[in-house]
């Protein structure tokens, strides 16, 4: 049995489908969403977890009604980009997770049981000798999901933002963060960053497209502050939760062991490979230059 | 209400809503009637009452200050080009003035040539006549940090502090391929100290920079925290047993000493004519002066004013003039002559001790000079005897306070 979707999730799923054009010189769109339907995944509102906000549930009675008047029917280009949301795995990423590689990666090992998130216990397999144990049959489709994701983001020329403050495998984050020629943050957390960019750099900045987190904790075990900025701003999130991590704000959790060095350096390698490929795909798509 | 999400919407957006928009928010999908709190006022394009032009999206503003920026780039460059020609221009003027050679003449000639003929008593020095390179008088601009894009450049730029950042990431990459090859090392049977380590990092003359040099170096604003953590980062570097592997990139970051150093002082040292080398020096303490001769291959004797160390009766100054040779471990090598005259007994201890350690100094290695010197063994005591005040007993003493 899956875990029940994330709200934020949801909401993304949403935005997947409006963010078809990122190009300077693109024109009107037709914007669908088949590969969402095509999974027959179920977007409930009602089955979120509690405190769906009223926004969203008027936002669903809203989709009933007709058309806002100043919206155009304005077809000119076929939006090429949009084609590779029609394939269930465009980039062919789906294929680089195995089970065996994570549980060779002890990407299954959680922490002990006292130290447990009650919203982790569905993604748990159970409990050995007290330390906790993902289910990596379901870490495994989440983990595609987060990696589909990320090569799309990067298809359509975002920025990407690597985060943890997990000191010890920090340094391998920043690296791949490098070699993706992306970004990473690995350091303390000033509040204003994302909220108040404006004056924190001076002037009018882009930021992120997407956060992944390889570890969702700050120093102090608690849910690092980019992960509430980033549902602020709207901003996606793909993150490595831990069974002694909060995954409801996280767009994309992937439960699994974020402690070890070796599991880090795992989902580092598979994301630096999702995104090149999801940026190779651009080149040859000729969508842009990088 | 499960079929609601399960059908999800084809909506058909204008332009304006979509284009050049990295993030389309909910609003702008949804019917407008409603209250959303997830709305942000700074990046949702509204369209003005007009209707003619909406309000500039953010893609728009960040090509909008990219234009600006490369408008103002060119212009200063522009600028600087005119002012150099200039500058130029006047300096063959002065060197025709001065009677100098136009072709080579430095900035110190042209710094003189003014003070000469613009003579100024101005206190405020930046306010003086001054004629620099235009480089060095406008200030530099700040580099941009993104492309017309919105993309930035580096790696780290959302951390505020991307080149402090770098330089840490850098070191601590170089600190992880040494230990890889100290394991390499380790494996092959190969990891023993060889020569060339002493000789290739040599830390005993110099000193981690400043964070004033650090700070205008990564040209950000950093802390008194960041840089006692590139300290530490840095210290746990060189303490690697291969750091003089890296000893050229750890120089960067090392300045001479600019405290007391004795290292200038160190003499030579000289060989007698029966092949014993010896240093003579010269010690003071209070009034006292002690002539001190050490002379090398010895046994430990000692002879002052032509007498035993039974020269001074108190085990006290017998210990005062033993301390700098047991410090460097010579006692019983060295032979020591000695001349004092002047002062009490304390006073040409005082004086042996210094001119002893002085000469001991040519003897021992820099480093072990620099732990003499750190423990007080070559600093002359300046100390005199305070005078005496009038309207008190002595010194320091007064008379006797009464209230009444």
């Amino acid at each position: 049995m899956s875990a029940p979707l994330s709200k934020s999730r949801a909401l993304a799923c949403r935005f997947l489908s409006f963010r078809s054009i990122l190009k300077n010189n693109g024109s009107g769109v037709t914007v669908s969403c088949p590969a969402f339907i095509a999974r027959g995944h179920n977007y409930s509102l009602k089955g979120y977890s509690s405190g769906t906000s009223p926004t969203l549930q008027k936002a669903a009675a809203a989709e009933a009604s007709q058309l806002p008047e100043d919206v155009v029917e304005d077809v000119v280009n076929v939006d090429v980009a949009a084609k590779s949301l029609q394939h269930h795995d465009y980039f062919g990423v789906r294929e680089l997770v195995t089970v065996s590689d994570m549980f060779k990666a002890r990407v299954h090992l959680g922490h002990k049981q006292g130290l447990r998130d009650p919203y982790m216990a569905p993604y748990l397999f159970g409990n050995r000798l007290g330390v906790d144990i993902f289910d990596l049959d379901q870490t495994l489709t989440l983990f595609q999901d987060a990696l589909n994701f990320t090569a799309h983001i990067a298809y359509r020329g975002g920025i990407i933002l690597f985060l943890t403050r997990h000191r010890q495998t920090m340094p391998w984050v920043e690296r791949t963060a490098v070699e993706a020629k992306e970004y990473s943050h690995c350091r303390f957390w000033k509040g204003g960053t994302f909220t108040n960019a404006a004056v924190q750099f001076g002037t009018v900045t882009r930021l992120p497209d997407l956060c992944i987190f390889l570890n969702t904790q700050n120093n102090a075990f608690l849910p690092h502050a980019a992960i509430t900025d980033s549902a602020k701003l709207l901003i996606p999130t793909v993150g490595i939760v831990d069974s002694n991590c909060d995954p409801r704000l996280i767009t994309y959790p992937v439960p699994g062991n974020d402690d070890t060095p070796v599991s880090v350096e795992y989902y580092c390698s598979l994301f630096k490979k999702a995104i090149l490929i999801g940026k190779r795909k651009r080149r040859q798509d000729g969508l842009g230059k990088d | 209400m499960a079929a609601h999400m399960g059908r999800l919407r084809h909506a058909v957006l204008t332009n304006q809503t979509l284009l050049n928009n990295w993030r389309v928010i909910v609003s702008d999908v949804l019917p407008r009637q409603f209250h959303y709190s997830c709305t942000l006022d700074a990046d949702t394009p509204r369209p003005s009452k007009a209707f003619n032009k909406p309000a500039p999206t953010k893609a728009e503003k960040i090509s909008k200050a990219m234009k600006a920026y490369i408008e103002r780039a060119q212009a200063q460059d522009e600028m600087l080009k005119r002012e150099t020609a200039d500058y130029e221009i006047g300096k063959r003027h002065l060197a025709n003035i001065m009677g100098l050679d136009p072709e080579h003449m430095t900035d110190r000639q042209v710094k003189e040539s003014i003070q000469y003929l613009l003579p100024s008593g101005l206190y405020d020095l930046p306010s003086r006549p001054l004629m620099k390179p235009p480089q060095k008088v406008f200030p530099k601009r700040k580099d941009a940090q993104f492309g017309m894009d919105g993309r930035p450049f580096h790696s780290f730029f959302y951390t505020g502090k991307p080149q402090f950042y770098e330089l840490l990431h850098k070191v601590t990459w170089k600190l992880e391929a040494l230990k890889k090859e100290e394991d390499k090392l380790r494996d092959s049977g190969a990891l023993f100290e060889t020569e060339e380590k002493t000789e290739k990092l040599s830390l005993h003359e110099n000193e981690w920079i400043s964070y004033d040099t650090l700070k205008a170096r990564v040209m950000e604003d950093i802390s008194q925290q960041d840089y006692g953590q590139f300290l530490k980062l840095m210290t746990r570097f060189v303490e690697h047993p291969l750091a003089h592997k890296e000893a050229r990139y750890i120089m960067k970051f090392r300045q001479r000493l600019n405290r007391q150093n004795f290292g200038d002082k160190i003499k030579p040292l000289k060989t007698a004519k029966d092949g014993r080398s010896f240093m003579t020096a010269e010690g003071y303490r209070k009034s006292a002066v002690a002539d001190v001769t050490v002379r090398g291959h010895g046994s430990g004797r000692v002879a002052i004013n032509g007498s035993d160390l039974e020269y001074f009766s108190l085990s006290m100054h017998r210990e005062q003039i033993m301390f700098p040779i047991q410090f460097v471990n010579m006692l019983g090598e060295i032979d020591i002559e000695s001349q004092v005259s002047g002062g009490g007994s304390s006073s040409q201890a005082g004086a042996i001790r210094l001119g002893l350690a002085q000469a001991l100094t040519s003897f021992v290695s820099p480093d072990v000079v620099e732990k003499m010197r750190l423990a007080g063994l070559l600093t002359r005591d300046p100390r005199r005897k305070e005078r005496k005040k009038p309207g008190q007993a002595k010194a320091r003493k007064k008379f006797t306070w009464k209230k009444r």
